[in-house]
Order: C-alpha cells, then sequence, then structure tokens
C-alpha cells in the first residue's frame, strides 16, 4: 500500500523562446503575482546569458514553482547552472523548440543517467 | 563468508534489475520528450497560421503581460503527491479568482488557429508533467544505483 499525501498547487514556469512561451501561456500557466513577479522568460536574440542565469536562479529560489521548463538551446547557454541543480525540486525539463528538436545526448538528465552504464563500474 | 557471497549475488541481482529499469525510464523520457516536440510544432504551426491572419506583431512577446500588468493567477498549476518518498505530479485546475482567458491578451475576436494553438498547448502540458514524473523516478533510480555499487564494493565476495 502506497503513502501518499497530497501537497498544495505550484506553479510550471518557463523560460524560453517566443512561440514556446506564447504557446504555454495560452495553455494557461502563466502568472503574475502580488510582488509582480512572472513565472515566464521570453529569451531572444538580443537577452544576455547573464539575464537568463539570474532569472533560472530566481525560479529555482521561489518555492511556489515546481516544474521550470527551459528550452533545450537556452539550456545549453547556462549549462553549467543546470548540472549544478540537483534537488529534485523545482524539477527543470528541457524541452525542445520548433527551431531546435530535441537532442537526448544534450539533456542533463539522461547524461546523469547515460553515466551509470560506465562498462567498468558494471563488471566487478 | 556464504552469506557474504549471497548477499553479494542479491546485490548484483538488484542492481539489475535497477539498470534494466533505467532503460526502461530513459526509453519512456525519450519518448515523452518526442511527444512534446511534435505538440510543440503543431502548436506553433497555429501561431504561425494566426501571425498570418492577424499581422506579425499581434501574437508576439509584446503582447504578452509584462511587470507593470495587474497581477493574474495561473489557471493551470501542478499538485505534486508524495507517494513512498517520491514526488510525482499531477496537472490541476486552479481555483483562484483572478485567472485570466490568455486568448483576450491576443484580441477579443481572434482566429481558430489561436483556439487550436491553446487546445494543443494545453495538452502538452500533460506529456510536461508525465515526463516530468519520469525524470524524478530516473534521479531517484541513479540515486539508488549509486548506493548499492559503493555497498556492493564493500562486500567481499
Amino acid at each position: 500500500m502506497a503513502l501518499q499525501s497530497a501537497v498544495k498547487g505550484k506553479l510550471i514556469s518557463v523560460i524560453g523562446d517566443e512561440d514556446t512561451c506564447v504557446g504555454f501561456l495560452l495553455g494557461g500557466i502563466g502568472e503574475i503575482n502580488k510582488n509582480r513577479h512572472p513565472n515566464f522568460m521570453v529569451v531572444d536574440k538580443n537577452t544576455a546569458v547573464s539575464e537568463i542565469e539570474e532569472c533560472f536562479k530566481r525560479f529555482v529560489k521561489r518555492d511556489d514553482i515546481d516544474i521550470i521548463l527551459i528550452n533545450q538551446n537556452i539550456a545549453e547557454m547556462i549549462r553549467h547552472v543546470i548540472d549544478a541543480h540537483t534537488a529534485p525540486v523545482p524539477s527543470v525539463l528541457e524541452i525542445p523548440s520548433k527551431d531546435h528538436p530535441y537532442d537526448a545526448s544534450k539533456d542533463s538528465i539522461l547524461r546523469r543517467a547515460k553515466g551509470m552504464f560506465n562498462p567498468e563500474d558494471l563488471v566487478r | 563468508m556464504q552469506s557474504d557471497k549471497e548477499e553479494y549475488r542479491s546485490v548484483c541481482d538488484i542492481l539489475d534489475k535497477l539498470i534494466v529499469k533505467q532503460i526502461h525510464l530513459m526509453e519512456e523520457k525519450m519518448c515523452s520528450e518526442l511527444n512534446i516536440e511534435s505538440c510543440i510544432n503543431n502548436g506553433s504551426i497555429h501561431l504561425a497560421k494566426s501571425r498570418y491572419i492577424m499581422g506579425q506583431n499581434s501574437v508576439s512577446t509584446s503582447k504578452l503581460p509584462v511587470e507593470n500588468s495587474p497581477e493574474f493567477s495561473a489557471s493551470t498549476i501542478c499538485e505534486g503527491i508524495e507517494e513512498d518518498g517520491l514526488t510525482q505530479f499531477k496537472v490541476a485546475e486552479s481555483n483562484a479568482e483572478n485567472t485570466v482567458n490568455p486568448l483576450h491578451w491576443f484580441g477579443i475576436l481572434v482566429p481558430q488557429n489561436m483556439h487550436k494553438a491553446k487546445n494543443i498547448f494545453q495538452n502538452s502540458i500533460n506529456f510536461v508533467v508525465e515526463c516530468v514524473n519520469i525524470q524524478v523516478q530516473l534521479i531517484e533510480n541513479v540515486k539508488n544505483i549509486v548506493i548499492l555499487k559503493k555497498y556492493k564494493s564493500m562486500l567481499n565476495p
């Protein structure tokens, strides 16, 4: 018998290109809270990497966010920050965008999971 | 000594099972990502058609709310359920009063394609949450494998 306990609903945030943000906000995940902080960030070619990094860290710190969606090509820009995030919540999901198809070899979680298949470790 | 050998063997058996589970979870995650990809592609086509009908800047970032916009709540949220120490999420409708219809940011009479895009992206949120759940299981499985490998290295077969 599984032990279950429900937790209060939390937000899904998104860091992505124009279409990804417009799309997911159409889906109803967008919010601007009473402190006027949005849970989304649109990244274009003029957005600085430091801004993306700062926004990602801000989303990670917020306790009302459970899932952070980020386009894989944007995740590549701040890979070191994403790799450093190992806490289970908020979960960071790398998603494809219309211009950049999903590449499993770049996905942080899959690379970590593939690391378990080191032949030397398995033989012993 | 015999019990050590048996324990070593049982640890190896469990490790084998965890590795097989790992491969299955990795495959599931990739399938789920491909589902998200096809949703985003389909949704983007409808957004592009809406742009063609309404004008280039009518479906763009400039229409999205900014920090100065009035506050509003998300209509779609995720609920975490703690299941045997593992958090699994599910999509839920928010019961907050100040939710908005996102279509109204783009106008009152928007083309059918915008409605279609909305439905497609709403559907993709389900795939997203499904993918996150697989990812959570995958991370937990990796942790278990690491712990078991450490324990295995301490045993003398």
